[in-house]
């Protein structure tokens, strides 16, 4: 029997939806990840420093982030110390570092990302820290580039930081 | 009997480029690009180190400490005056005309700003001083 040519074939979205929507998904939950940092650091300039790239830090570096301000611009009185989302005192960054000594040997590289406004004894805290596992070698996070908004920083700021000391 | 083709059939692309389109916008929106870190690296002195210079060799001692006024900005003291960081550029650059390998300690008071110190390792780098140690005070 002759078969009746089609006059108008439909074509099932329904699996490029779903992938669209599985798509969207995956973005919105990667994106939110990786937006965790801690976003109310402001580093200073340092375009002459060892440029990172994805490849130039070994996987087992180590970064603590060290904030001076929390997120509606208030200077903390304490400034915040804290490895990934977790808060951390000096002493669990010792324990964290004893513990990468240990699986690594001392060579990995430690990070300090500390806010331009940090005071040093903060900073002190936590090389102090490292020091006492160690770990003799700290690097300092900087901006060799800005991408961000192109302005040179710091002195201009994102406007949510109160002036004065 | 023969089989009759179907006439050119037609996929109606209309909804696919919305959604392409709308997925584009959302990423274009989202999606801000990232600046280019950088790190510079200092060594914590060692309880031995102090030992280890000889006379003929002292290092380079500067001092970072706090603005007067303004906790944003730091200052350095190095042979006893206090400087700002472009004259002290031009000190390390005539120290590292004559050897990349001096040492320099950086000596931070507590109150100092940590762009004090990130400033001043800069600079270091600038000049391929590469040998850096950070004390605190």
């Amino acid at each position: 029997m002759a078969r009746k040519p089609q006059d108008n074939p439909q074509l099932d979205m329904t699996p490029m939806i779903d992938v669209v929507f599985e798509l969207i998904i995956f973005f919105v939950v990667t994106l939110t990840e990786a937006q965790k940092k801690d976003e109310t650091i402001e580093l200073s300039n340092g375009q002459h420093g060892m440029v990172i790239t994805a490849d130039s830090l070994p996987a087992e570096h180590m970064q603590i982030d060290i904030a001076a301000f929390d997120k509606d611009g208030r200077r903390l009185a304490k400034p915040r110390i804290s490895m990934g989302d977790r808060d951390m005192t000096p002493m669990d960054v010792y324990n964290r570092v004893m513990d990468r000594k240990e699986k690594y040997g001392p060579e990995f590289p430690v990070l300090i990302r500390a806010d331009f406004e940090t005071p040093h004894a903060a900073v002190k805290d936590v090389m102090d820290a490292c020091t006492k596992a160690g770990i003799w070698k700290i690097s300092f996070m900087a901006v060799a580039e800005d991408k961000t908004d192109g302005k040179l920083r710091p002195g201009f700021f994102t406007g949510k930081r109160k002036k004065g000391n | 009997m023969a089989r009759k083709p179907t006439e050119d059939p037609q996929l109606d692309m209309t909804p696919m480029i919305d959604v392409v389109f709308e997925l584009i916008i959302f990423f274009v929106i989202t999606i801000k690009q990232q600046d280019i870190m950088s790190r510079l690296n200092a060594n914590r002195p060692a309880p031995a180190s102090a030992s280890e210079h000889t006379k003929d060799d002292p290092p380079l001692e500067i001092e970072v400490g706090k603005a007067y006024g303004s906790f944003r900005k730091g200052v350095y003291v190095y042979n006893g005056k206090s400087l700002k960081l472009e004259v002290l550029d031009k000190y390390l650059k005539d120290v590292a005309d004559l050897s990349t390998d001096k040492q320099i300690v950086v000596k931070c008071t507590l109150d100092s700003p940590h762009k004090g110190l990130v400033d001043l390792l800069d600079v270091c780098y600038k000049h391929k001083l590469t040998n850096v140690s950070i004390f605190s005070m």
